[in-house]
């Protein structure tokens, strides 16, 4: 079976996003014969356009009158689903960043599609296609069977791989705007202030967490989990306790009232692992819990542990990070 | 100002989760369902809004089956909403886009200015009936906001997205749906007097429009993940031995860096 399938990219940094071009297996496998085309928006989406079409997308469109300076999704809904008609397209896929998400929650009502996002595994049988997610902060998954036409889904950042990059690159075709509705045209971004995360991504991009908890005392101690997450190229996160004591903003924060993340590897830091905690990083694929108590919670959900004084434990393990990667 | 809150019912963040027998959704037998996270977010923004605004009130809604929406919509008029609507559901209401449409169809028959709804449930973590609501009533929606501001001078809302890129500073006029990521370390808490008369309460409400006939889906599998054995302790004698040993298994055996 085969179907067309639209693939939405999306920005970052003058450049696509990791997270759409994880997209792109999903995209090849469920479009069999039927083909892959890209999307992508903005005057200055050219570049993103262009790697989704060295990654092995044969045609992409590319807005560029859209006005996408910022990540709002309802802008750019009714041409995504203008372009998925014009081609035939059964199945939009996007990245579940907040723009993914946001577009799929458009496109089930403008598009009429059976949507799904945070999707770690789509199949196809000859009932249709079924997406599997996590849910409950990763304390359960379940499936669910898309039915109807149209299908969009936003799949879940990381848990997909990234493709090579293709041997012949594909064409980049520019494509007319479809008006948004009128409540967009006086709505306006004023301006985008990057996340202090240091130099490091952010929390929903990032491949590698480390987060610090109450266990560094004081805020003067935070510095020893971010030269950690710098050594590894990680984002830094925290635990509520450090958020509400204003040693870090709230944009730090993961947890059930802070940020769900799901990188391949997180480390907490002198966190106790509060069930609330817990359900913004269970889902990680491999978790590190650092922590002089050895009864504390986290352990419990972590695959490896160091029971020990953080203060001599983490400094080491910074050092000897970056003696093996040589960073 | 007419502001709406979206709450949806979920079970408590300490319920123990158990396979439904025909395995398909979480067994609802004995599950406390609350008013959680973000939902309990957008009904403090909501009050904190109607207090800097005259004339403001608060109109909840909740979709679903009873007795849970009754539930959470007593709570909310307790912490002080003014007003409450059910929009009753059959059985098939656990798909976010049949909440969305039926919400949408409901609210968009009484007046609203502003429709706040939580950025994602704390069960099915959909992050869709904002947007997908926002598009019923064709109107813009800002989700993952924080810090939503009425300028009411310039008859302005502000508030900040959070995104991967960072903070976004939007403004934007009414009516807009506003999916809310903000978390307020002491949200207001009912007084004894008002639960008391929250009972007494008239809740309004209204039957859900007819679903589409296309775009739903429909849970066929609910799985608990096989427990983490727990942590894999690394044994040592000193820190730098602790940091060989577990980097050597980040890098052999998780293989999570090279
Ligand atoms: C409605 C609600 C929502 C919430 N949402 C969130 C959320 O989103 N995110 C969140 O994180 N929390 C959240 N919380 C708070 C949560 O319940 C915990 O209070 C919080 O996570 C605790 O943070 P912590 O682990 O840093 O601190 P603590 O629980 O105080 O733990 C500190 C840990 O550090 C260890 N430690 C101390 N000294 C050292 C040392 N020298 N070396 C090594 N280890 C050391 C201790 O053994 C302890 O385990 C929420 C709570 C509520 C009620
Ligand atoms: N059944 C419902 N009744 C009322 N509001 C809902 C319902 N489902 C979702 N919502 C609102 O939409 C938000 C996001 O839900 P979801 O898209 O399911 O993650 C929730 O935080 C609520 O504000």
């Amino acid at each position: 079976m085969s179907s067309r399938v639209l693939v939405v990219g999306e920005r970052r940094a003058g450049a696509i996003a990791d997270t759409s071009l994880e997209v792109l297996d999903t995209a090849h496998r469920l479009a069999g014969d039927g083909g892959v085309a890209g999307f992508v928006a903005g005057a200055d989406g050219e570049p993103a356009a262009a790697s989704f079409a060295r990654f092995g997308v044969p045609l992409v469109y590319w807005a560029r009158e859209l006005s996408a300076e910022d990540s709002a999704a309802g802008r750019i809904a009714p041409t995504v689903a203008a372009v998925a008609d014009s081609i035939g397209a059964e199945v939009v896929l996007a990245g579940g960043t907040t723009f993914g998400r946001d577009l799929v929650g458009y496109l089930a009502i403008r598009w009429n599609a059976a949507v799904a996002t945070g999707v770690t595994d789509v199949q196809r049988d000859a009932n249709g296609l079924h997406a599997r997610r996590p849910i409950f902060g990763g304390r359960a998954t379940e499936t669910r069977r898309l039915e109807g036409w149209h299908v969009a889904l936003a799949l879940r950042p990381h848990a997909f791989p990234r493709p090579p990059e293709a041997p012949v690159p594909g064409r980049v075709e520019t494509v007319a705007p479809v008006e948004p509705s009128a409540g967009w045209r006086e709505a306006k971004c004023l301006g985008v202030e990057a996340t202090p995360t240091g130099s490091g991504p952010s929390l929903g991009d990032a491949t590698i967490v480390v987060s610090g908890g109450r266990g560094l005392q004081a805020p003067e101690n935070f510095h020893l989990v971010e030269e950690l997450a710098a050594s590894l190229g990680a984002a830094v996160g925290a635990s509520r306790a450090v958020t509400d004591a204003g040693w870090r903003p709230g944009s730090f924060q993961v947890g059930q009232t802070g940020k769900a993340v799901s990188p391949q590897l997180y480390i907490a830091v002198g966190i106790s692992g509060a069930i609330q905690h817990i359900v913004g990083m269970v889902s990680s694929r491999v978790i590190v819990a650092i922590n002089s108590d050895a009864s504390a919670p986290i352990f419990k959900v972590a695959d490896y542990g160091i029971v020990g004084d953080l203060f001599q434990i983490v400094p080491a393990l910074t050092a000897e990070i970056r003696k093996v990667r040589g960073t | 100002m007419e502001i709406v809150v979206c709450l949806k019912p979920v079970p408590e963040a300490e319920t123990r989760l158990r396979v439904a027998p025909d395995g398909t959704r979480l067994d609802p037998e004995g599950v406390k369902y609350v008013l959680a996270g973000y939902d309990e977010s957008a009904v403090e923004q909501a009050l904190l809004l109607k207090e800097a605004t005259a004339g403001a009130r608060v109109h909840a809604y909740s979709y679903g089956p009873a007795p849970r929406t009754e539930e959470v919509l007593r709570a909310a008029i307790a912490l002080g909403c003014d007003a409450a609507t059910w929009v009753e559901a059959g059985a098939a209401s656990d798909d976010p886009i049949a909440a969305a449409r039926a919400l949408g169809s409901a609210i968009g028959a009484g007046p609203y200015d502003l429709v706040l709804c939580g950025k994602q449930a704390g069960d099915d973590e959909a992050g869709l009936v904002a947007a997908a609501l926002a598009d019923v009533l064709g109107v813009p929606e800002f989700g993952y906001a924080v810090n939503v501001r009425w300028d009411a001078g310039r008859a302005r809302l502000t508030l900040g997205r959070v995104t991967e890129s960072g903070l976004e500073s939007w403004e934007t006029p009414l009516p807009c749906v506003v999916g809310l990521q903000q978390a307020w370390n002491d949200p207001r808490t009912a007084k004894l007097p008002a639960i008391l008369k929250s009972r007494k309460a008239t809740i309004g409400r209204v039957a859900a429009a007819e679903a589409a006939e296309t775009g739903r889906t429909t849970p066929e599998g609910f799985a608990l993940p096989p427990p983490r054995i727990g942590a894999r302790m690394i044994e040592y004698k000193t820190p730098q031995e602790a940091a060989e040993k577990l980097v050597r298994l980040l890098r052999e055996e998780a293989k999570v860096f090279p």
